[in-house]
């Protein structure tokens, strides 16, 4: 498979349109940031933290470049839905307390910015002695609020993505390649919004 | 604090009902059009023109302009933007388009 801009065989799932990032590109980008991790963490208690689902497959493999690896705590908070039924909760939360040490938030995606602000003053409230955010991509086209980034695996453009843990109605999150969707993939016709007349 | 403004307060369009419950959802606390920016005068030192942006975030100091309309409608909102920005550059102030409202409808889940 190659990296950018290829259209995928007709073997691929109907959703991928096309391969963004490869496997390849993905694993050397991880590797970059680790070592500018390693560098800036060295000897600091790490506590390394991946927000679920999304994040998963990153994390997992952002560690196991870590040069002192740690094994990472997940969190996973409710997402947007309707009905809309209030305000948003953790619904798995970190195994460790993270007071006093350096944390590491590890996103897979940072568009709007509203759940990443979330996390952060979660994990501010919890007293860490730090507090950076990782994020492997980031689409700063739909951002509505500004959370500091520290690390940034890829800025993207704003098409929708699927892969290496980002899902499309919950699945193709086991891709190991960040892909477009395949806008047929999805109903047009549900894709109005009322218009002022 | 908002919590529950969405429910209560009168939007002029659906699409600010929307974005105040994502906000709300999140706990970013926001205000609804809290704010009248006078953008031009007349010689008697009237207000004739101003703009309204739709929504304040103070913990980001950061106004939200969402436009869903026409796009005769949006070249008028994008000059009065402009002026505002040149008026008050200290001032932030972020504007969403329809297309950007559908990108977040979709990644909210709300279109499917």
């Amino acid at each position: 498979m190659s990296s950018s801009g290829e259209i995928l065989p007709n073997d691929f799932p109907d959703a991928v349109n096309k391969v963004v990032f490869d496997e390849q590109i993905i694993s050397n980008r991880v590797g970059e940031l680790a070592d500018e991790i390693n560098q800036d963490y060295s000897g600091k208690d790490l506590a390394v933290v991946g927000v679920l689902q999304g994040a998963y497959a990153f994390t997992r493999d952002l560690v196991r470049e870590l040069a002192s690896p740690v094994p990472p705590d997940f969190m996973r908070i409710s997402r947007y839905q309707k009905p809309f039924t209030g305000e948003v909760e953790i619904v798995e939360d970190l195994q460790q307390d993270i007071t006093g040490k350096h944390v590491l938030l590890v996103e897979d995606i940072v568009d709007t910015g509203l759940s990443l602000n979330y996390l952060v003053q979660v994990l501010v409230d919890r007293n860490p002695a730090s507090l950076e955010v990782c994020a492997l991509l980031n689409r700063s086209e739909l951002r509505l609020v500004e959370v500091p980034i520290k690390y940034v695996g890829f800025q993207v453009s704003d098409e929708f993505l699927i892969g290496y843990g980002l899902d499309f109605r919950g699945g193709y999150r086991d891709l190991p390649f960040v892909a477009t969707l395949n806008p047929h993939s999805v109903d047009p016709t549900n894709l109005s919004i009322p218009t002022p007349q | 604090m908002s919590k529950k403004l969405w429910a209560v307060s009168r939007f002029a369009h659906e699409s600010e009902q929307e974005l105040a419950r994502f906000f709300s959802f999140y706990s970013v606390e926001w205000r609804y059009e809290p704010v009248c920016f006078a953008l031009s005068w007349d010689e008697q030192g009237r207000v004739v023109k101003s703009i309204t942006p739709d929504f304040y975030l103070p913990q980001f100091e950061l106004f939200v302009e969402i436009t869903t309309m026409k796009q005769r409608l949006v070249t008028k909102k994008n000059q009065k933007i402009r002026r505002m920005r040149e008026l008050y550059p200290d001032i932030k102030i972020k504007v969403l388009y329809g297309r950007d409202y559908r990108k977040l409808l979709f990644k909210f889940g709300v279109l499917q």
